[in-house]
């Protein structure tokens, strides 16, 4: 009975083997997509993938081997250009591993809520990629820049992204979930870091240019681009990104030089920044305050500006203070008068404060939104000095 | 006697209504006839007689429907006449010479006392089995008091004689013709007196076997060094040396109906639960079998759960660990012949705990207990996962870990699946071939060793080198349990888990730890579910399973208190269900 139950299992087993491992995929077996870029063409898309060719990043062996492989097709759905890839790959491609995609200027001008529903309907994607919008360039033109130290670029730019977010206060990364609540909250607007292909002397489209020369062309995230719902509109410099990261408290760490009489030049380490939007209701209409505190130490201090003295310490917060002033009214004045649309969120701070009052003024919200009262308050305390006191060549004598 | 004879017949006629019941009747005939003319005998030796009528009536009622009653009933009067032995020297001898089929190592001397050869005598014994020095020793002493009686100028009796005999060290007067044979084959020496209806036996058994050792496969660093042996004498010595206590008892029983193999209990009276104690009892008592060669025997026939790969006894080749083991109130079972001593009951968390943990600084005992804690679960798990990642969950790997196994595995031509099952399977016949070849071709193996799961294997293209470190680590690791046993059953079911997760991907892992968790649930050992103290859990009982709480702080009692005597009878929750089956080989 024993034996013949045994039997019976045995053999109910082997169906289980001739299936062929259901669903079960080697990684040898798999393209690995690490970056996508969609270019805009007559009535359609140009969907370019960077995949990973595993044997150049095989460290035992140097193969000269491009690290990465770009396959591009053309058409009008996002999802069935990804399909018909496989004609052009010897492999199933796989996407759960996808670290960018990047969005051609004209695409994000036209729109991308078309796109954004193949990303979050599609099982394969997981949500902790990163998006960009291609500045200058092409989608495809940024995908086929090779990078030196990392040589999976998609991998490069997500890294590089995620670091300078942290270090760095003009740029900002965004996920797709955060980027679908942007695109569909109310009072407030997406933005997404812009990449370009910066200036070289050659571009770095084979290992053998990456090898050779020093001063080559590498992707770089340059600013922000501002949206009106899922449209690009326009983009903001360095400064207004980083007046715009100020606002919304976006900025973790950063460096910034403020500048005293002629010479002096003093570099502060940004240390900590809170930033905190008060709404206050006048004469039925609404006004925004916005309160930022900061915690720097001085990073360097080139002139002659003793900083280890008491009282130009209060110089320095107030020069400080200034700077950042200055960055965040650039960006809102730019925003306010190129733009017009609400990025910053006062719409949201509004809505969340006085309901009723949102709902009278939100159908006009981004013409509104203009002449929105807005004062920022800055308020810093540059507190260390770092490991020397006094500039090392601040005193000479003549 | 008429009890006996009734019971016979009642046996007799409740089998009556089969079709041997012409052969039934004669039977009872052969039997009665039989009795009658042995009276004498049957009521000198009637405590004999019960063992023999008992015995053949199981066999009877065991085989009753295969074997003719009327033989066994023959056989059995046979057994009943001859079971003791003649007054007739000469007629003994020849019986005796017949029994044995004329061994070359039997030695049969003949000797008389007195010149007149009034009083003949013959010494027996068997010389493999004897210690030559003791027996010169005896001779010499006979000789001395012959020469006293021829000094003396007289005659001696029989009386004098026996009583000479019964005064010498080791000696006992016995009778009946299976003990004597019985003697000869331990080892002692047999004397056999002209008209005398008794014998004598003098305990000359060699000694010769293996000294105390060093244990090979339980090695400590700090500890006890001394191991078991294949003596069962010099084991108990080994124990009671440790535990000096009168409430240690040994208990000792003949089991192999043709080896008669010496299976020694050893237990603390009052800490071992009676209900444990005489469960193994009852086990050991229901065993039914040829020969017993090792503990193995034991453990297979008195097993909890038969079909569970798990061992549910503790093999250990060391005293201190036994005395600790019996210091808990577990049962130590010794089997002549090996060095490995079985303790039960046997739960899962011991066969993951060194007798070394106690000896050193509670911290460190548990930090390395810990990581033996893991290291079992690495070995279980790591080539399942691995298959199962690799193949089904590539998603779940951080993106610069997957670009790494993604270019390692460039080129390879298996799927995850036979890769991992070739080189865990290339092990597996490299560790085999490792223990039963020569010791002298030792280092061959390990060069060819390190090129099939090595560096050459991944350079020939066939497998990944991550693969190479994930049968590595599973290796380690399954060197890392304590247990030889343990890691056996570990070890298959790491290739169960390893199918599973090559069909199934992680899910498939996953079922195969439910089922294991059920089935590791489900057994016993001695009536004691194997998971105990974990599940079910007892208060304070684990504060010696993955960490080993400073000797201090074990409460007394707690079922794996080591090293420290406890008053507390009931350690174990309740001993569930009794094995009713018999135990037959």
């Amino acid at each position: 009975m024993k034996l013949k139950m045994l039997l019976g299992s045995f053999f109910l087993l082997f169906p289980v083997f001739l299936t062929g491992c259901w669903s079960s995929h080697e990684v040898n077996t798999l393209a690995i997509t690490v970056c996508i870029g969609i270019d805009k063409i007559e009535n359609g898309y140009r969907v370019t993938e960077q995949v990973i060719n595993p044997k150049a990043i095989a460290s035992k062996r140097s193969i000269n081997e491009s690290p990465i492989i770009l396959y591009t097709s053309e058409g009008q759905s996002i999802g069935e250009i990804i399909q018909s890839l496989t004609t052009q790959s010897s492999r199933r491609i796989y996407h759960s591993h996808l670290r960018m995609v990047i969005f051609g200027e004209e695409v994000a001008r036209d729109g991308i809520k078309d796109i954004l529903d193949y990303f979050m309907r599609e099982r394969e994607y997981r949500t902790d990629f990163y998006f960009a919008v291609a500045k200058g360039a092409s989608a495809k033109e940024v995908l086929s820049v090779l990078t030196p130290l990392e040589a999976i670029p998609g991998i490069s730019m997500y890294s590089s992204l995620e670091t300078s977010q942290n270090f760095w206060a003009p740029t900002k990364s965004i996920k797709i979930i955060e980027l679908i609540n942007l695109i569909t909250a109310e009072g407030k607007n997406l933005v997404l870091p812009s990449i370009e292909i910066s200036a070289g002397t050659a571009m770095p489209n084979s290992t053998e240019v990456l090898n050779k020369d020093t001063g080559i062309k590498k992707p770089i995230f340059t600013g922000l681009g501002v949206f009106r719902k899922d449209k690009l509109v326009g983009w903001l410099n360095e400064d207004e990104s980083k007046g715009y990261n100020y606002i919304t408290g976006n900025v973790k760490k950063t460096v910034g030089t403020i500048y005293y009489g002629n010479n002096d030049r003093i570099t502060i380490d940004v240390m900590k920044v809170k930033s905190d939007m008060e709404v206050y209701r006048v004469n039925d209409k609404p006004a925004i305050a916005v309160n930022i505190d900061m915690l720097g130490t001085i990073k360097t201090a080139v002139g002659t500006l003793d900083v280890s003295k008491e009282e130009n310490q209060s110089l320095l917060n107030k020069l400080s203070e200034d700077r950042v002033t200055y960055f965040c009214n650039k960006a809102i004045t730019t925003v306010r008068t190129e733009f017009k649309t609400d990025i910053f969120g006062f719409g949201e701070a509004i809505h969340k404060k006085y309901p009723e009052l949102w709902g009278t003024i939100k159908d006009n919200w981004n013409d509104d939104f203009v002449d929105l009262p807005v004062n920022i308050t800055v308020k810093s305390k540059v507190t260390q000095l770092g490991q020397i006191t006094t500039p090392l060549f601040g005193e000479e004598k003549e | 006697m008429y009890n006996y004879i009734s019971k016979v017949i009642r046996y007799l006629n409740a089998n009556s209504h089969n079709n041997k019941a012409q052969n039934v009747n004669q039977a009872e005939v052969v039997l009665l006839s039989t009795l009658a003319k042995n009276l004498d005998n049957l009521v000198e030796h009637l405590g004999s007689i019960n063992a023999i009528i008992t015995r053949y009536l199981d066999m009877y009622l065991m085989l009753s429907t295969d074997s003719d009653p009327a033989n066994l009933l023959a056989d059995m009067g046979r057994n009943l006449a001859h079971q003791d032995i003649s007054m007739d020297i000469n007629e003994n001898i020849t019986r005796i010479k017949n029994t044995f089929g004329h061994n070359s190592d039997l030695d049969i001397r003949h000797s008389s006392f007195n010149d007149t050869k009034d009083i003949v005598y013959a010494s027996l014994y068997i010389g493999s089995l004897i210690d030559r020095g003791m027996l010169n020793d005896l001779s010499l002493a006979l000789i001395k008091f012959d020469q006293q009686c021829r000094d003396a100028k007289r005659s001696i009796t029989i009386d004098e004689l026996t009583g000479y005999f019964s005064g010498l060290t080791d000696s006992s007067e016995r009778s009946g013709y299976e003990t004597l044979c019985d003697d000869l084959l331990s080892g002692n020496t047999v004397f056999l007196i002209n008209g005398y209806s008794k014998f004598f036996t003098i305990a000359t058994p060699s000694y010769v076997g293996r000294s105390v050792e060093e244990p090979t496969s339980q090695t400590v660093i700090r500890g006890p060094k001394e191991g078991f042996t294949e003596k069962t004498i010099n084991n108990i010595l080994l124990i009671r040396k440790r535990i000096k206590h009168k409430d240690l008892r040994v208990e000792t029983l003949d089991i192999g109906s043709v080896t008669h193999t010496m299976v020694t209990l050893m237990y603390l009276h009052k800490t071992a639960p009676d209900k444990v104690v005489q469960e193994v009892r009852t086990r050991l008592g229901k065993i039914e079998i040829d020969g017993v060669l090792e503990g193995g025997y034991i453990e297979e026939l008195i097993k909890d759960d038969r079909y569970s790969i798990f061992p549910t006894f503790l093999s250990s080749e060391k005293p201190d660990s036994v005395s600790a083991a019996l210091l808990e109130g577990k049962v130590a079972i010794l089997v002549d012949g090996t060095p490995y001593v079985l303790t039960a009951p046997a739960l899962l968390v011991e066969f993951l705990q060194a007798s070394e943990d106690y000896y050193h600084h509670f911290i460190i005992s548990s930090m390395i207990r810990f990581t033996r804690f893991i290291a079992f679960f690495l070995t279980l798990l790591v080539p399942a996962v691995y298959v199962a990642v690799t193949s089904f969950h590539q998603e779940i790997l951080p993106t610069s870990l997957l670009v790494s196994i993604a270019s390692q595995r460039e080129g390879v031509p298996f799927p995850g699946l036979i890769e991992a099952l070739t080189m865990e399977f290339t092990f597996e016949i490299l560790r085999e071939a490792g223990i039963r070849m020569p010791r002298a071709i030792g280092p061959a193996i390990s060069i060819v060793g390190a090129l099939v799961i090595g560096q050459a294997a991944v350079e020939a293209g066939i497998i990944s080198a991550a693969m190479v470190i994930v049968v590595s680590i599973t290796a380690i690791s399954s060197f890392a349990i304590p247990n030889y046993e343990m890691s056996n059953a570990i070890r298959a079911v790491r290739f169960i888990l390893m199918f599973m997760a090559g069909v199934l991907g992680l899910y498939g892992v996953f079922m195969g730890l439910i089922i294991l968790t059920l089935q590791l649930c489900k057994i016993n050992s001695m009536g004691i579910p194997y998971m105990t103290p974990i599940a079910p859990r007892i208060k304070g009982g684990n504060k010696d399973t993955i960490f080993r709480f400073p000797l201090w702080q074990l409460k007394k009692g707690s079922p794996s208190r080591r090293g420290t005597h406890s008053s507390v009878k009931q350690q174990y929750p309740v001993v569930s269900k009794q094995k009713e089956e018999q135990v037959v080989r």
